[in-house]
């Protein structure tokens, strides 16, 4: 039996302009991220990444995102997150904010860093209900999909 | 310093007389073939020509020693030249100095460039 090793990458899309959502899906960020992996470092690279390659969770409110991908293509994508400034029609840049072994360990840093983004943004929310909104929208972190 | 790894190489091609062989044509097909393969950071290298012949369509060419592996990776999966069907095939391989004078002097028609 041979082991998997996986690398979960947590990172923040960084739009040019200032918006509220980004309209972007898990999908567009896949397809941009591999698009990317190609030029940069081939279709050998893409062979590697492919494998295991899954966006596992993309929050278009707080724009943060989880990827997973094998531990041995990690460095083909890490080293290529700076680089990208379009993802999908956006103007948008990655920020890595968090490199893990587990989900877990990466579902704990995801939630401590939307707290704080919650603690930021309940001040600027008028009425109960819209807070409650938010913090559903915010806080849910459905990886399982 | 750097080290260099040399390549002796022979293109194989049915049809000779329909491509034009010039050093230059062949060093943009090894390096579109490595930026194809393994895109534009993993695939930029400097790559000199030292011999060539175009008689024996053999030419002699050096890397630097880090990039040898993906070199003879990227001249393998070479398919097309000039879009005529063709392989490249590795005569020799060597991290000193590479040379087929003594054999083009031993054919005395052929000739060198």
């Amino acid at each position: 039996m041979v082991r998997i090793k996986n690398r979960y990458i947590a990172v923040q899309i960084v739009p040019h302009t200032p918006v509220k959502t980004l309209r972007l899906n898990d999908h567009t960020v896949a397809k941009c991220l591999l698009k990317y992996v190609e030029k940069y470092y081939g279709v050998y690279a893409l062979g590697i990444l492919e494998h295991g390659f899954r966006v596992k969770y993309c929050n278009d409110r707080t724009k943060i995102a989880i990827i997973r991908c094998l531990h041995r293509g990690q460095r083909y994508l890490s080293s290529i997150l700076p680089l990208i400034t379009l993802i999908g029609d956006v103007r948008a840049k990655f920020r890595t904010l968090y490199v893990g072994a587990t989900v877990i360990q990466c579902n704990k840093f995801i939630i401590n860093h939307q707290r704080q983004f919650l603690d930021r943004m309940m001040g600027q929310t008028a009425s109960a209900k819209e807070r409650q909104d938010l913090f559903k929208r915010v806080m849910e972190l459905d990886v399982d999909r | 310093m750097n080290a260099y790894c040399y390549f002796d190489v022979q293109l194989k091609i049915r049809h000779c007389d329909t491509i034009e062989l010039t050093p230059t044509y062949f060093r943009g097909c090894v390096l579109n073939s490595l930026e194809g393969f393994f895109g534009e950071i993993g695939g930029k290298t400097t790559l000199e020509i030292v011999r060539f012949s175009v008689e024996q369509r053999r030419v002699v060419f050096r890397v630097p020693e880090e990039f040898a592996q993906r070199t003879r990776t990227a001249i393998s999966l070479i398919g097309h030249y000039q879009e005529v069907p063709c392989h490249f095939q590795v005569l020799q391989t060597s991290k000193t100095p590479l040379d087929f004078d003594k054999e083009l002097d031993d054919t005395p028609e052929s000739a060198q460039l």
